[in-house]
This record gives structure tokens, C-alpha cells and sequence, in this order.
């Protein structure tokens, strides 16, 4: 465009999101987990594949401290630590990122049509919700695992034989992913009850707002109004909670492997790895407290980082 | 911020406690109550039906047999039930006169009758005991149980009277008493087993155990049970021989994880641990130089493997899994308890020699591998499932296996925690394809650890049996000579490593830490400590 005419300045409307995002860059702590956090999945996800093979065992060399081969030393079976901790918080991240996904994008979904449609499906909807609330979230989780597990691993050693794969290495990630299949099921399933109550609890508030009886008398259908109008507004605060749910999920993945019902040995994940180290605690403290380090750094900087979403993202309820 | 709360709250009670300066160990040891740690909650007390160790603690704390281990002699027999024994020339047929004073915890006398009900009941085939070949001794015992016959009269267990028990043998057996020592062979009940079960001898449902049920005639009576916190027996009151007695009680605590158990040790929650796990060794060496100990102990350490699985089936890949572990780097680097790496399933003891029949051979493991036809390129070897407990000792070790035949074979082994309940079940079942497993002397002659691998024993769980193997066993019955007898079990266990049902891994050493106030405790091959003899000290300045 050529034009001469210089645009007004006012004529730029900022968008929520632009402004949420201008409010999380002034907040330090927050933009500082992220860095952190991105830091932690490229080094789990990218920087691992460089490292040694976290399961190989060399007996003679347990214990060794830190040197040239093994930056962080050895664990108690002679493997390098620092491998075992970045493999270890791949799943751990997996769980806690996949689960989040799953149970978000249910959470949002049924929330939305339970509370558009009201009545009585509203009704039956949320007593479903609220049966699923009363059960015991850990002996659920702990039951679907035992459920499952066998058919992971079928499933697994299925599409080893049915793609026909060869190579070793990807025969153990797709083993070791299959691994937390279970798990993720158990936690997804029940992990978006709480995000069904917020957003029905918004969706009732938006549909008796203007811009929605707009978009009826329009002759929008339900679908569009909910998917267009409707969800978009609700974001805000499920995004926040969603935040939150993150490092409660991973958190979940360290209790059901602290109790020895996660992730099955040789594969490590941070709460195996906490778990194991706890048993040497007199004699070799470093291998509680290395894997306890990037646990609780990542769980914090999750928590930051939700903290500062909430100031950006909803700024009545934001604390300054 | 809850998470903060409930820290402060935990911190809060932890300074309560030790401001309290004396231990819980401390006021049991006023109180008489010995805290014995008992690693998992036990299958059942009812001695016909269970065949742990764990369980044993516990039954030989509750039940007498005929004979009475030795507190700190191995191999010697004191009057139990029975006051005294005698035999005849071949050592076939003994006779155990019961004491008259022998009495249950509810009053009753401990008669013959008792004992032939025991007997009786072990050995139907409807109970389904795990155990019952220890009996097997007895003439015409197996028939029975095997359903061969019905009539327990042709069994060769005669009551002569109220209080004289002939039992006859199926061969010469010079080491009975000892064999009485073992809890298959304690009596049971009779008045309250038929009360519970309304009649019926073979009710494997053991209401009969239950705490206020539970009548017993041993040294202690049970207290209370609680699943998975506790085990308390009390003082019998009943019990022949009281005075002896020195203990009020003991508490059994189910602590699986072996570095909670021993530092519940060394925080005063406990008297005796049921091990001290490897990593703790110098840590405990440093720290309790006088309470650790490490004796030997007569048991075996082995991966069973089920050979009714296609691939396990094949002898050359049972031999090359055996061959494929490295038992020193094992036992120098993951157990550090002096355990010994074994060459065959008896442990040496007196003048048995265990042929040597397996040993660290990576090589030749890759080429029966090989021969066997997983070559890498036609067969392609499944994934095998490794079952072993929940407990961490156990899934170290299971590791360590995966690592070693992953390494020295290029196999990929899954390993499979159960709970011990489960874990037993699933074995019995047949339902693994390796299993980390162990086998404790119930006596000290090779035959224990010889005979469980007969068909159809109850702790064969392998699937596998050899009719060669089970006429030697039978043979050696009938050798009077001890050594040439002793030859004859050797060729036995020839054929046994031959065929691999079992890869033994190593021989145990017993680990653990015990309070300088238990007294009357000294090592044992068998470590099975009779508690009447045990005392507290209360004062030790």
C-alpha cells in the first residue's frame, strides 16, 4: 500500500490477548519460568537424544561422582544419572502436558454443553460430574492402571510388529511411551472435572450477555455460537486453572511411582528416580536430591508461570 | 500454601515425638513386648496352608511341634509337644510320647488326636496345602494326598494311645525330630478347626485364624491382627513350659520397604529387623557396630522359570539365561552381604559336595541362544516377563538381571511387581515366565531343597518334573549309609541343574540389625529363633 494517509494511531484496538500478554511480560517471575520451562523440555526432549542410553548398567561403576563420561555421576546400578533424569522428565512432562491436553479439551467441551443447553441434560450432565467427583481420585487411577497396563503393552508390542519396525532404539521409546499410556488414561479421565464446573459456571453468565442474544437472533446455530462466541470467552480463566493442573498432574505421575504403581522399572521417570533415591539417602544423598532438584524447579516454575497467567489473563482477581 | 500447612503440621508432631526421650523400642523392652520386623503381611496363619518364612515367624511364635528348635545349637532337638521320642534300628519307625501337661490356649489337652487330624487334614487333597509333600516322609502319605487312596488308616500315623503317637516313614529318615521342627508338621486344632468349618476337615478357609478364634499351643497366643500395621501375640498362659517364657509379647510389623524398616530401627521403632538392605551395610557397619549382624544362612536364591512357556521350554535357553548372569559383579555390587554365587541349588554344608553345573559364560550363553534358534534373524525371542515382589531389594535385583541379559544376550526382559500375596498366586498359577524367587532349609539335609522340585509339588511352581529325578530321590531313601546316600542326592541334583527348571543365583547370607538388649538370640543356619528362649533386658548401663 502506498497510500499518504497516516492511520490513526486510536484506531488500533488491542485485543485481550494483547493485552494479557503485555501484563505476563511485566511480570519477571513469570516470564522467567517460562524461559525455564522451555529450557527444561528442550534439554528433555532434544538434549536427551545426545545422551547416553539412560537404562545401560555397568555394576563396577555405581556411585561414581561427577566427571567427563557422567556429568552428574552414577546412579546405583552404574547408569549416568543425568540421562535418567532427562529421559525420567520426558515422561514425567508427558504425562503431566498430554494429561492436561485431554482432560482440557473434554473439561471445556462438556462444561459448554451442559451449561448452553440447561435443563435437564444440564442437570443429568452435572450429577454424572459429581458421581465422578465422589470417587477416590488415587484408588480410580490405581485400578485403571491395573486395568490397562496388559494392554499397553500389547498394543505396544503390536505396532512393533505391525509397522514392522527394526530399529532398536525406536522399539524402546515406543515400549517406554507405551509405558505411561495407562497412567495418562487414568489421569485424563478424571483430571477435567474441575474445568467442566468453571466453564459451565461461565457459559451460564455469557448466554444471558447481549453479544450472545445477537448472535441467536442472527439465527446462529447452537454449534457456532458456543464454538465462536461462547468458548472463546471462557478461555481466560480455564487457561489459568489449566496452568495449575500441570504440575498437580505430574505430581500425580511421582505419587503413583513413589507407591511403585507408575512407570515400570528400568524406564525412570522423576518420581521413580526420587523414589530410588530416597533408599540411599544416608549414603549417597545426591541421587534424592539431583532428581528432586528438577522436579521441584519445573513444578514451581509451572506455578509461577499459572500465577502470572491469572494476573494477565484476569486482572480482577489478580492480587496487585 | 496447604502444602505448607500440612509440613509445619508434620514438622510440629516430629518435634513432639522426640521430645518424648524415650523410644517406643525403649518402653517395649519395660514392657516384655519384642517389636520384630516381618517385611510383608503374611499369607494366612494357618500352618497347613501357608509357605513362607515370614509366616513361619509368626506360626512358630503361636504353634508347637513335636520337637522344639535348639536356641543356639543347629541340629539339635528339645521336647516340644512331644516330652520324648524313640526309634527303631533302621530309622523308620519312631514313637513320640506326648507330655500329658500339653495343653491348647483354651485349656484343652494336646492329644494324639490332634495330631492325626493335622495330619489328616494336610494331606487331603481338597484343602489343596502348598506344603503337604513335607509329610510325604510319612508311609503312604502321597498316595493319599495324591487321591490314590482314601482311607487315611493305610497313612503310617498311629494313635497307640491318648499321648503316644507311631509314626511309621516310607523310608530311613535319622533327622525326623528336625523335620518335626517345621510348622507343616505342628498340629492344629481339632475342636475348633471342626467348629469353624462346621465338620468339614478340608475347608481351606481359615476363619479359624482369626484374632479371638485363633487357639493355639505354642508359647504365645495371638493378640490382635491388624492388615498391614501389626501382628501381636501375648503370653499363653496355658502353655506347658511358661516359665521359660520370658517374653509378654511380640509385635510383627510388616514393613516391606527394607530402608524404612531399618531406619525405623535406627530411630527406636523396632528390636529386630527382617534384613538390613545392601546399601545400609556401611552406613549400619559405621553408625551400630554392635547390632549388625551377618550369618549364614542355609538358603538358595534362583529365577524360577515356567517351562510350560514355548520359548522356556527349550533346556538351551534356560541354560543360556543361567549362563548369561554375572553372580560375582551381583553380589559384590548389589548385595555387598557376603552372600556366595552359587554353582548348583544345595548350598554346600557339611559333607555334601554340589556339583558344579553352572557358572558366568557369556559366551557360550550367545551361542545356546543360538543353537536354540534365536539367531536374531529367523526367530525373533519374545519379550519375557520377569515377576518379582514389591519389594526395592527385589526389583534392584530384577534390574540387575534385565541389564545383564539385555547386555550379555540382547534380550529385553519386563519386569512385573507384585504385591507378596499376588506374587505367591501367580506362581502357583503358573501364570509368569520368570520369577525371582528363594528357598529357605527347612531342615538341615540337601533333601530340602531337593524335594519341592518333585511333579505336582506345591512349591515346584515351574511345571517342570523328571521321573529319573524323583527315583533317586526315592532311592536315597532306602541307602542306609549317610554317604552313600549323599552320593545319590548329588546325582539328583546332576539331573536337576542339568535341565535348569530353576537358575540359582546365589546362596543367602542373613543381614540385619538387632537391639544389644534382645538376649538368648545366637546364629542359627536355619534362623529360626525360638522366641521362648528370648529375653529383654531391661537395663543395659
Amino acid at each position: 500500500m502506498t497510500s499518504s494517509e497516516p492511520q490513526p494511531e486510536f484506531a488500533r484496538g488491542t485485543s485481550l490477548w494483547m493485552d494479557a500478554w503485555h501484563r505476563l511480560r511485566q511480570n519477571k517471575v513469570a516470564v522467567g519460568s517460562g524461559i525455564f520451562l522451555i529450557l527444561m523440555l528442550l534439554l528433555c526432549f532434544v538434549a536427551a537424544w545426545f545422551m547416553a542410553d539412560p537404562n545401560i548398567q555397568n555394576l563396577d561403576n555405581k556411585f561414581s561422582s561427577s566427571s567427563g563420561a557422567h556429568w552428574l555421576g552414577t546412579d546405583q546400578m552404574g547408569r549416568d544419572l543425568l540421562s535418567r533424569i532427562l529421559y525420567g522428565g520426558q515422561l514425567s512432562l508427558v504425562v503431566g502436558l498430554t494429561a492436561t491436553a485431554v482432560a482440557f479439551c473434554i473439561g471445556i467441551l462438556y462444561g459448554a454443553v451442559s451449561g448452553y443447553t440447561g435443563g435437564r441434560i444440564d442437570a443429568t450432565m452435572m450429577r454424572l460430574v459429581d458421581v465422578l467427583y465422589a470417587i477416590p481420585f488415587l484408588v480410580l487411577i490405581i485400578l485403571l492402571q491395573q486395568l490397562f497396563d496388559a494392554k499397553a503393552g500389547e498394543a505396544s508390542a503390536w505396532i512393533i510388529e505391525k509397522l514392522n519396525i527394526e530399529k532398536q532404539t525406536t522399539q524402546k521409546t515406543i515400549r517406554r511411551i507405551s509405558n505411561v499410556v495407562p497412567l495418562l488414561v487414568a489421569i485424563s479421565a478424571l483430571g477435567w472435572l474441575t474445568l467442566a464446573r468453571i466453564t459451565r459456571a461461565q457459559v451460564l453468565s455469557m448466554k444471558q450477555q447481549e453479544f450472545t442474544q445477537a448472535a441467536r437472533s442472527l439465527g446462529l446455530s447452537p454449534m457456532r455460537i458456543l464454538l465462536r462466541h461462547i468458548i472463546p470467552n471462557t478461555l481466560g480463566p480455564s487457561i489459568v486453572y489449566v496452568t495449575l493442573t500441570v504440575p498437580g498432574f505430574i505430581m500425580y505421575e511421582a505419587t503413583l511411582s513413589f507407591l511403585g504403581l507408575g512407570i515400570k522399572a528400568p524406564n525412570s521417570s522423576w518420581g521413580v528416580l526420587i523414589k530410588d533415591g530416597a533408599n540411599f539417602m544416608e549414603t549417597q544423598p545426591m541421587l534424592l536430591i539431583l532428581p528432586g532438584l528438577f522436579f521441584t524447579s519445573t513444578l514451581f516454575a509451572f506455578n509461577f508461570l499459572g500465577d502470572g497467567l491469572r494476573d494477565a489473563l484476569d486482572p480482577k482477581a489478580a492480587k496487585d | 500454601m496447604r502444602v505448607l500447612l500440612v509440613l509445619s503440621l508434620a514438622l510440629g508432631c516430629a518435634f513432639l515425638v522426640s521430645c518424648d526421650d524415650q523410644t517406643t523400642a525403649d518402653k517395649a523392652v519395660e514392657k516384655g513386648i519384642l517389636i520384630f520386623g516381618n517385611s510383608s503381611e503374611p499369607q494366612g496363619l494357618d500352618p497347613q496352608l501357608v509357605s513362607g518364612v515370614l509366616e513361619s515367624n509368626i506360626i512358630r511364635a503361636l504353634f508347637e511341634g513335636l520337637c522344639v528348635e535348639h536356641p543356639s545349637e543347629n541340629g539339635t532337638a528339645l521336647p516340644g509337644a512331644a516330652k520324648s521320642w524313640e526309634h527303631n534300628d533302621d530309622f523308620t519307625v519312631w514313637t513320640f510320647h506326648l507330655g500329658e501337661d500339653r495343653t491348647w490356649s483354651d485349656g484343652n489337652p494336646v492329644t494324639t488326636l490332634d495330631f492325626l487330624f493335622s495330619y489328616e487334614r494336610m494331606l487331603t487333597p481338597k484343602l489343596a496345602a502348598e506344603y503337604a509333600e513335607m509329610l510325604y516322609y510319612i508311609k503312604g502319605a502321597e498316595d493319599f494326598h495324591k487321591a490314590k487312596t482314601t482311607d487315611f488308616n493305610e497313612v503310617g500315623v498311629k494313635a497307640l494311645d491318648d499321648f503316644t503317637l507311631e509314626i511309621t516313614l516310607r523310608g530311613s529318615l535319622p533327622f525326623l525330630p528336625e523335620i518335626t521342627k517345621h510348622y507343616t508338621w505342628y498340629p492344629v486344632p481339632r475342636h475348633v478347626i471342626l467348629r469353624e468349618n462346621e465338620g468339614d476337615i478340608a475347608d481351606p478357609d481359615s476363619g479359624w485364624t482369626m484374632p479371638g478364634k485363633l487357639i493355639s499351643n505354642g508359647p504365645f497366643t495371638l493378640k490382635s491382627w491388624r492388615i498391614n500395621d501389626h501382628i501381636e501375640v501375648e503370653r499363653n498362659p496355658h502353655y506347658w513350659d511358661a516359665a521359660q517364657v520370658k517374653l509378654n509379647g511380640i509385635r510383627f510389623l510388616p514393613v516391606n520397604n527394607t530402608y524404612t524398616e531399618s531406619r525405623m530401627f535406627f530411630d527406636g521403632l523396632m528390636h529386630v529387623t527382617y534384613t538390613l538392605p545392601p546399601e545400609l551395610i556401611p552406613y549400619a557397619n559405621e553408625n551400630y557396630p554392635d547390632e549388625v549382624r551377618s550369618e549364614l544362612y542355609l538358603g538358595t536364591k534362583f529365577i524360577r522359570c515356567n517351562v510350560t512357556r514355548e520359548v522356556l521350554k527349550d533346556v538351551r535357553v534356560r541354560k543360556a539365561l543361567a549362563l548369561a548372569l554375572d553372580r560375582e559383579s551381583l553380589i559384590n555390587n548389589v548385595l555387598r552381604g557376603g552372600q556366595q554365587p552359587t554353582y548348583g541349588m544345595v548350598p554346600p554344608f557339611g559333607n555334601y559336595k554340589t556339583p558344579r553345573s553352572v557358572e558366568f559364560d557369556k559366551e557360550k550363553a550367545r551361542q545356546l541362544l543360538v543353537e536354540a534358534g534365536y539367531d536374531g534373524t529367523t526367530k525373533k525371542f519374545p519379550v519375557l516377563k520377569l515377576l518379582t515382589t514389591d519389594r526395592d531389594v527385589a526389583k534392584r535385583l530384577a534390574e540387575a538381571y534385565q541389564g545383564m541379559w539385555a547386555q550379555n544376550l540382547g534380550i529385553s526382559v519386563e519386569i512385573e511387581q507384585k504385591e507378596w500375596t499376588s506374587y505367591l498366586v501367580a506362581q502357583t498359577n503358573l501364570d509368569y515366565d520368570l520369577a525371582d524367587a528363594g528357598w529357605i532349609g527347612d531342615y538341615l539335609d540337601p533333601t530340602t531343597f531337593l524335594d519341592m522340585w518333585i511333579e505336582g509339588g506345591g512349591n515346584n511352581r515351574t511345571g517342570w518334573f523328571d521321573k529319573d529325578f524323583e527315583k533317586l530321590l526315592k532311592d536315597s531313601e532306602h541307602v542306609p549309609d549317610a554317604g552313600e546316600r549323599l552320593k545319590v542326592l548329588q546325582s539328583a541334583e546332576e539331573i536337576l541343574m542339568s535341565e535348569i527348571p530353576a537358575i540359582p543365583i546365589y546362596w543367602y547370607t542373613t543381614n540385619y540389625i538387632i537391639d544389644k538388649r534382645v538376649k538368648g538370640w545366637s546364629p542359627l543356619l536355619l534362623n529360626n529363633h525360638p522366641f521362648k528362649f528370648i529375653s529383654l533386658e531391661t537395663n543395659t548401663e
